[in-house]
């Protein structure tokens, strides 16, 4: 029979990019983002013997990774409100080692130029979570969801338009 | 880039992740888990010596002047203050660590305002502005008294012992409260931005 740690670890294994892309929109910086998935593996091993609801996995995972990258933050003080265009977009200046190709980079900067909840919700969408999930992964009803898609969305496109302009 | 290709270029992402394997996860996790057990116990360690550190000064001292009954009993509601205070702050911090990030965004930041407002601006929130200063006075006194060598009430009556305990204590209340403020101040910034996130999750305008 399976043990308990052996059985966190193979759905961590398989899960695992979860907690990567929650990491790669909150965190520019390569060690805060492996501090981070620490942190969010320990969290998800804290509350895996009480986690009911095996079916829905994915939430679980995606709910536990974005309270602990809020939490992190907020414990760091990295906390940059952006509800309107900042003046200058920072190129891309902390994501240069990753290699991704240019119309990636290019999104994840107009990501990380949103506000904390924003960033969260982009994510969901662009995870393509139904509206169900995203509702139940931030406690909002399935309504507001909606609304606060097309909300980030249009940030985005704002963000988008503002780096095209740049180059 | 258009919005209806978000989607499509976030795909792309699945290929580009560096994945850990099985064993390399259990490696990490078993680090991490070692790594908080060590800073929880490191924690209680150093409550364990403080509290045990106080109980051996009081009963040194109390043996020592065993017929100075006001020192005595200075000493008796040191101790007492200071262990309920040291149980108070370990029952807090506990509380505080004991982060349940398994709930929806909107429950989770619930949990974590009504925690910081509890602590921050409770009921009992302020009552260290009280609790601070008899402890300051009663440490001071405690230690004084005892190097001084002299009765409880002889040591009161000199002029020079007065200004060296008004000194001792004026300098260890700015310690004190400088610190406790720099804690609080920074805990409610915390319940600041938790507020604000709250705000924009829940919020439509």
């Amino acid at each position: 029979m399976q043990s308990l740690k052996e059985e966190f670890l193979e759905i961590l294994t398989n899960y695992q990019g979860i907690l990567h892309k929650v990491n790669l929109i909150y965190f520019r910086n390569k060690t805060d983002r492996e501090d981070n998935f620490q942190e969010i593996m320990y969290q998800l091993w804290k509350s895996f013997p009480g986690l009911q609801n095996r079916n829905s996995i994915g939430s679980w995972i995606y709910a536990v990774s974005i309270n602990t990258s809020i939490s992190r933050l907020k414990k760091e003080s990295r906390i940059e409100y952006r509800e309107k265009l900042p003046e200058s977009i920072d190129k891309f200046d902390l994501i240069e080692e990753l290699s991704f190709n240019e119309n990636f980079r290019m999104l994840l900067q107009a990501i990380y130029n949103l506000n904390e909840i924003d960033k969260s919700i982009m994510l969901l969408y662009l995870e393509e979570k139904s509206y169900d999930e995203i509702a139940e992964i931030l406690g909002i009803s399935k309504s507001n969801v909606g609304v606060r898609i097309n909300r980030a969305k249009e940030l985005l496109k704002q963000n988008l338009k503002h780096l095209n302009n740049g180059n | 880039m258009e919005t209806n290709d978000l989607q499509n270029t976030w795909k792309n992402i699945g290929i580009e992740l560096n994945s850990k394997t099985t064993d390399e996860l259990n490696q990490l996790l078993t680090s991490k888990t070692r790594k908080t057990i060590n800073k929880f116990l490191f924690i209680i360690g150093l409550d364990i010596v403080v509290c045990v550190g106080l109980i051996i000064f009081l009963i040194l001292t109390a043996l020592n002047r065993q017929s100075d009954l006001i020192y005595q009993v200075n000493n008796s509601i040191l101790g007492l203050i200071t262990v309920i205070s040291l149980i108070a702050s370990l029952y807090s911090w506990n509380k505080l660590q004991n982060n349940r990030y398994n709930l929806s965004l909107k429950d989770w930041l619930e949990q974590r305002i009504k925690l910081l407002s509890k602590w921050l601006l409770g009921k009992y929130s302020k009552s260290y502005i009280v609790v601070i200063p008899i402890l300051m006075a009663l440490i001071i006194l405690s230690i004084h008294v005892y190097y001084e060598y002299k009765p409880f009430v002889e040591v009161m009556k000199n002029e020079e012992s007065i200004y060296g305990l008004i000194a001792g204590f004026t300098i260890g209340l700015f310690v004190s409260f400088f610190t406790v403020n720099k804690i609080r101040k920074y805990q409610l910034k915390n319940l600041e931005f938790l507020n604000e996130l709250y705000g924009r999750l829940c919020n439509l305008g």
